[in-house]
């Protein structure tokens, strides 16, 4: 039997790939797109029997990243794997499917008072794709990213079979925590279904603060006041679109009273040039502009060296409190300036026991630059592929080290 | 002691010196178990070394004769996850204590595996912060323990668990190489599996963690009820309120007996059950959820409330609370401690459940518990002079993780799964589910010698295994019988 | 009343009934609370050397194991500081299971010739004031030569025996040792009668603290009596499980004492003994009810001057000291918040805290004659504790605390003046001022300041 006809005896959506759908540059042979679990079990089933090289898609915003797969033979599209299977408000505790879009689960979240605490830094992207990117945005400084969220998973095999970790409960020690691991998995170790998340109440009252500051010392002297405070922000961020010269900027959520008072706190720390606000200021939880996006682990004694580096080269940047921020190369970069540039903030960043990965880059940048930079245990993260994927059939190649 | 044990013992303590080697039956006897008592093993031999690199030349030891190897921090764990191998050598991280940084302007801290909870805290007060997860055992429990078992704590409602707040790990691989593992960086979330995986994914050797600005304000009620029901409806009321407390936490009747009898808490008088609801954060915020908190705790039927003015105050609601296990001792001679949790609304369902199953037993159960998350603390009373009783106590005790199993919840929240509860793994996760996990464990540990026998009821075969193979072939065991 | 002989009087029936044991043992549930607050675990991190290891280890012999050297070894090198007792959620009772293993120790292991001498002449020497005074004659020619000083750089005595050698160290420098009367009259009008302990230690090398003790009373309207058929309390025997000593000194103690109503202890290791009569003497029909009311009655100085509260007037002493918590006077009697509370009342006096309040500084009774390397490893770290509080004066309730730590301040090159709190008041009371104080340098100040150096590493307290 042909793939496409085993595929459809599983899967009610199979059909060959497009060329518009390639995955950066590489057309998929078929696309599938299960409407259960069940049904994505079957699909990863075929696609092992048939020896298929698997990436899975969700709604598209990060299927530019990484680097392109050495492969496509099936695209398991998850648009139709979109339900909101439980939401058990009196737990703040929700279980979706892996293709709902954030934007969506948020609104039903809303309707009862609640949210999951991830920033959406790409409209429309998904619950399984941003856990398979691990993507946050500035409340990761008090809520963390996926994985300090995600408190159940739900994954197909690469041999098709249904696997399960974690729960419906918060607090869980029972078994290794899959969920973790497949946070920031980029599809290489199986297909996302369904995931369980903890969830918090949608603040009563917030507002922002924020203060232009003209250079990297004065911005890193800001933050620190910030942080060392007692006003526990949910965010603090820089944002430099034009760096050194920045905005800093601090979200406080509460009660009205408490946000009112935590408001003034944050105002007579930044100064006079100090604006409240309630909408966020512009660039907030978005990704710098730029053709070439790094993803850079950058602790706040760096953000001075940060903010220097890439102001000297003219790109752009946003960075959380957290220490995690991202860079923005822009598009007339040449492929060697870029390779020079990111070289020189993984050598900068080293010192403070950072890093810098590039999330997606042109073709031509692509191929002139080290994507993942050093990769510390990169043995042991090939050893575990080997077990969950022992065929490379994943997404390979999309991942550090060739994985 | 077998020949292998005896080699090694001889290259440890050309390694590490003869203090630091112990291979004295009666000495090596004080190691057979960890906080659970219950499980006992003597180690084979035990070392206490002092440095990363000493660990990874003991693992590849060990690795090239074939012996498994545990880990073990203070030996605090209520799970039996640093059961010794009588087979095997047992690592003990209690020499590698030094606080190797402190680094305020970045919120973070370098400690080896030794160091003691509570000393992180107390290194960083000064400057306004503290290590978050805080284990009622945190005055002598390990970070590197932690780490295996992903501690949390009464404060982890809010504050989230350890896993939470490591953000990275230096760690000997049972391949013997010390490897860095992140949070952040290139690559697979390694970290996020190593911490909890209870010890059989390598050994922490250096731990970064993150430190947490001390909250400008702590308020603490205590809240006495006159039914457990009335105190889940209060706890319901205030998590719907959108409150989210620091800590909540819940004892029933025999509890606050027990622990009246051990510290004269002086909770009220009468109480059918006692919560206590500590709020932290922002003055501001706190003064407006507090006056929240306590008129959610008097719709729901709280007959008296006390706040804790002062520090002295919030100690003494506090130790009723954290004396409540050790305090059993007064009410009954021996219990077991179980650790279960469930989704926070089937609380009242499963009490009755429990209730019900404690009378049909004749088995008397009291109950502690974190109510803000839904874990259980219920202890099961016994005589263990009763022949029987333990028997009836431990299927008491087993019933009830199958109803938190039922209620959806989890068969642990926070003790983990050691070797006490591996058998009950199955309930909780198919074949599939638990072979999945051990695909980890066969990534990182192929060869089966880290801390054998823990977390999952049966091994999952590794394919071809390299180094040194424990044991006959199977196919060469039956070849030998023609 | 005769003087007494010096030699205990014959062995009573052991008190202790033989299903009590287990029944300690089986208090313990193991779950470690005590091993943070355990020096030896703090040195070196062995379970064996915690309470919670040697609670296995009693728990194995009473299991059938014979009590073999390496037990021995482990419970000799606990200092009975009894911090595990108050760290303890369970409420196990080492101290009681120490004494009992102890005794049996005594009686049932075989020591080696060289432990039985030096074994045989502390208990036969500190437990005797008049042995101890006899002692005191050729120390001080010693120290007055410049001869200690000569002999500590040649190291010889270390290699001879270190416990000789850290009961030289330990010798304070000796001063005039007035006698006290029998008697010392109120000031004011009178609030109270109390007997006083003048300990062994205490009167023979600190004979200072006693006079200032019986002034603070008396100023504070206490009739003083000091019996001068007293002798030893039997604390050091009774810490040591040599129990038949320590009964015998017990009763001797409770007759002495039978006339008055409170018996003010200066010396944390006595009051801590006399506390525990009751359970000494408590299986002798004939002693029992005596036993007991004499442990009432007896209190700590500062204790005792709480519960009499202030009535003289405190003079301003501008001054800055670090408070010692000695082992039997907070973790046996529970004894804390009194002496901080009696220091912070003196006017300018400012207390500060020494980090690690729970640890031993290694003292413990006859523990730095007896394990030296472990009490003087100990003694360091509480010394650098000390140090790092920047205070003038270090006070302590307990002669052998006071001696320890300035001894291991001496090794590190540092000096302090070192007062008891009786001293301390007694200065305030009487207006003497702060140089009373100060210029009380301790002993010991003379070395090269190396400490000494294991092969264990020691626990590096943030």
């Amino acid at each position: 039997m042909r793939p496409l006809d085993a595929l459809a005896e599983v899967c009610g959506d199979v059909r060959p790939g497009a060329p518009e759908e390639g995955v950066l540059g590489v057309v998929p042979g078929l696309v599938a797109a299960p409407a259960t679990a069940a049904e994505a079990a079957g699909v990863m089933r075929v696609a092992a029997e048939h020896g298929l090289a698997v990436v899975p898609r969700g709604a598209e915003t990060r299927l530019d990243w990484g680097t392109p797969p050495d492969r496509c033979d099936l695209l398991v599209d998850t648009h139709r794997l979109a339900r909101i299977v439980e939401h058990a408000s009196g737990d703040l505790v929700v279980t979706a499917e892996a293709g709902l879009a954030l934007d969506e689960l948020a609104a039903a979240l809303a309707a009862r008072g609640q949210r999951l605490a991830l920033d959406r830094p790409l409209p429309g992207s998904t619950v399984g794709g941003t856990i398979a990117a691990a993507a946050a945005g500035p409340l990761r400084l008090l809520y963390g990213s996926p994985r300090d969220l995600v408190i159940g998973l739900t994954v197909v095999r690469a041999d098709g079979e249904v696997a399960r970790s974690g729960g419906k409960v918060v607090k869980n020690v029972a078994g290794y925590d899959l969920g973790r691991l497949f946070c920031g998995s980029s599809g290489t170790l199986g297909l996302i279904v369904e995931a369980t998340f903890r969830l918090h109440p949608v603040p009563a009252a917030h507002a922002y603060v924020t203060c232009p500051v003209t250079g990297a010392a004065q911005a890193h002297e800001a933050v620190q006041s910030l942080l060392h405070s007692p006003i526990a922000p949910s965010a603090i961020e820089v944002l430099a679109p034009t760096p050194p010269s920045c905005t800093v900027g601090v979200l406080l959520e509460g009660v009205p009273e408490g946000v009112t008072a935590r408001t003034a706190q944050a105002t007579a720390l930044l100064g006079p040039d100090a604006q409240v606000c309630e909408e966020p200021p512009e660039g907030w939880g978005l990704y710098p502009d730029g053709t070439t996006l790094l993803d850079v682990t950058a602790p706040p004694t760096s953000l001075t060296h940060l903010l220097t580096e890439i102001g000297a080269d003219a790109l752009t940047a946003t960075w959380s409190a957290i220490g995690r921020g991202y860079v923005g190369l822009p598009a007339e970069t040449a492929p060697d300036k870029a390779a020079a540039i990111i070289a020189g903030l993984r050598e900068g960043l080293a010192r403070h026991r950072g890093s810098a990965v590039v999330c997606y880059a042109p073709a031509d940048v692509r191929a002139a630059i080290d994507f993942w930079g050093p990769v510390p245990a990169a043995k042991l993260m090939r050893q575990v592929k080997d077990q969950f994927d022992p065929g490379h059939r994943l997404s390979p190649g999309r991942f550090v080290g060739g994985i | 002691m077998s020949e292998g044990l005896a080699r090694l013992a001889g290259r440890f303590g050309r390694l590490l010196g003869p203090d630091s080697v112990i291979t004295d039956p009666v000495r090596l006897r004080t190691y057979e178990c960890d906080g659970l008592t219950s499980h006992r093993a003597s180690p084979g031999l035990v070392v206490l070394p002092d440095t990363a690199e000493q660990i990874a030349q003991i693992v590849r030891d060990c690795a090239a004769a074939g012996v498994p190897y545990v880990a073990r921090g203070s030996g605090t764990g209520l799970s039996g996850g640093a059961l010794p191998r009588t087979d095997g050598v047992l690592i003990v991280t209690s020499r590698m204590r030094r606080i190797l940084e402190i680094d305020i302007p970045n919120r973070r801290a370098v400690v080896e595996p030794g160091v003691i909870n509570l000393d992180v805290t107390r290194a960083v007060r000064a400057d306004g912060y503290h290590f978050a997860p805080d284990p009622s055992s945190q005055q002598i429990c390990s970070v590197g323990g932690n780490v295996a078992e992903n501690s949390g704590g009464a404060h982890c409602l809010k504050y989230g668990f350890t896993a939470h707040h490591v953000l990275s790990c230096e760690v000997v691989t049972p391949d013997g190489e010390i490897v860095e593992l992140a949070a952040d960086g290139p690559g697979y979330d390694l970290l996020g599996v190593f911490v909890g995986a209870e010890g059989t994914l390598g050994i922490a050797t250096k731990i970064t963690v993150r430190l947490t600005r001390s909250p400008e304000a702590v308020r603490t009620l205590l809240a006495a009820f006159g039914s457990i029901e009335a105190g889940g409806g209060a706890v319901s009321a205030i998590i719907g309120a959108g409150v989210l407390p620091a800590a909540i936490e819940m004892m029933d009747a025999l509890s606050i007996e027990a622990a009246e009898a051990a510290v004269r808490c002086e909770y009220p008088p009468g109480a059918g059950a006692v919560l206590i609801v500590e709020l932290d954060g922002p003055e501001s915020e706190v003064a407006h959820q507090f006056a929240e908190v306590e008129r959610l705790c008097r719709d729901a039927g709280a007959f008296e409330i006390r706040v804790a003015a002062d520090d002295a105050e919030r100690a003494l609601i506090w130790t009723g609370r954290k004396s409540a296990f050790a305090a059993m001792g007064r009410i009954s001679p021996a219990y077991l401690v179980q650790d279960g949790v469930i989704p926070r609304t089937s609380l009242p369902r499963v009490l009755a459940s429990i209730d019900a199953l404690s009378a049909a037993s004749g088995v008397r159960v009291a109950n502690v518990f974190h109510a803000g998350d839904g874990n259980l603390h219920p202890l099961v009373l016994f005589d263990d002079a009763e022949p029987g009783a333990a028997e009836r106590a431990e299927e008491v005790s087993g019933k009830i993780l199958d109803l938190c199993i039922e209620h959806g919840g989890s068969i642990t929240g926070e003790h983990g799964v050691g070797v006490d509860k591996s058998r009950y793994m199955p309930r909780m996760f198919t074949e599939t589910d638990l072979d999945t996990m051990q695909m980890v464990r066969c990534g990182f540990d192929p060869a089966g010698l880290c801390n054998p026998g823990k977390v999952f009821p049966t091994p999952r075969l590794c394919g071809e295994v390299p180094g040194v193979r424990k044991g006959p072939h199977p196919y060469e065991g039956k070849a030998d019988l023609f | 009343m005769t003087a007494p002989d010096e030699s205990p009087e014959q062995p009573a029936s052991s008190a202790e009934a033989p299903e009590l044991l287990p029944q300690l043992l089986g208090e313990c549930v193991h779950c470690g609370f005590c091993l943070p607050t355990c020096p030896t675990y703090v040195l070196w991190g062995e379970e064996m050397d915690s309470p919670r290891g040697r609670i296995h280890l009693m728990q194995q012999h009473a299991d059938g194991a014979p009590l073999n050297g390496a037990m021995v070894e482990h419970f000799d090198r606990c200092l009975g500081c009894m911090a595990c007792v108050t760290s303890c959620p369970s409420g196990v009772q080492y101290d009681r299971l120490i004494e009992m293993t102890r005794a049996e120790v005594e009686q049932e292991h075989p020591r080696s010739p060289r432990e039985r001498v030096i074994r045989e002449a502390v208990f036969r020497t500190f437990p005797y004031p008049r042995r101890l005074r006899a002692l005191r004659a050729p120390l001080r020619a010693y120290q007055w030569t410049g001869l200690d000083r000569l002999v500590r750089r040649t190291g010889l005595l270390e290699r001879i025996s270190p416990s000789l050698a850290a009961m030289e160290r330990l010798a304070p420098p000796l001063g005039r040792a007035p006698r006290l009367p029998e008697r010392v009259a109120a000031r004011g009008g009178r609030r109270a009668t109390v007997g006083m302990l003048t300990g062994c230690v205490q009167r023979e090398f600190f004979p200072g603290v006693n006079a200032a003790t019986a002034r603070v009373l008396a100023l504070e309207g206490c009739d003083v009596v000091i019996p001068k058929s007293q002798g030893c309390c039997g604390a050091l025997s009774l810490h040591a499980g040599r129990e038949d000593e320590a009964r015998a000194f017990a009763r001797r103690t409770v007759e002495a004492f039978e006339a008055v109503d409170v018996i003010v202890v200066n010396s944390a290791g006595c009051g801590s003994a006399m506390k525990e009569y009751r359970t000494l003497l408590g299986g002798d029909p004939a002693w029992a009810r005596r036993a007991e009311a004499l442990s009432a009655k007896t209190r700590d100085l500062a204790e005792f001057l709480v519960e009499l509260g202030p009535r003289a007037e405190r003079r301003p002493l501008p001054v800055s000291v670090a408070y010692h918590d000695a082992c039997h006077l907070s973790h046996a009697q529970g004894i804390r918040s009194q002496p901080r509370a009696l220091l912070a009342g003196i006017p300018e006096l400012t207390v500060r805290e020494v980090d690690g309040p729970e640890l031993c500084c290694g003292s413990a009774g006859t523990y730095n004659v007896l394990q030296p390397e472990a009490a003087s490893e100990l003694g360091d770290l509480k010394a650098a504790g000390v140090r790092a509080t920047g205070a003038e004066v270090l006070v302590a309730a307990n002669p052998g605390c006071s001696m320890q730590i300035a001894t291991a301040l001496g090794r590190q090159g540092a000096t302090i003046a070192v007062a008891h709190t009786a001293e301390v008041l007694d200065a305030s009371l009487r207006g003497l001022g702060a140089a009373a104080l100060t210029r009380r340098r301790a002993p010991g100040g003379s070395t090269d300041g190396s400490g000494p150096s294991g092969p264990r590493q020691r626990f590096v307290r943030p």
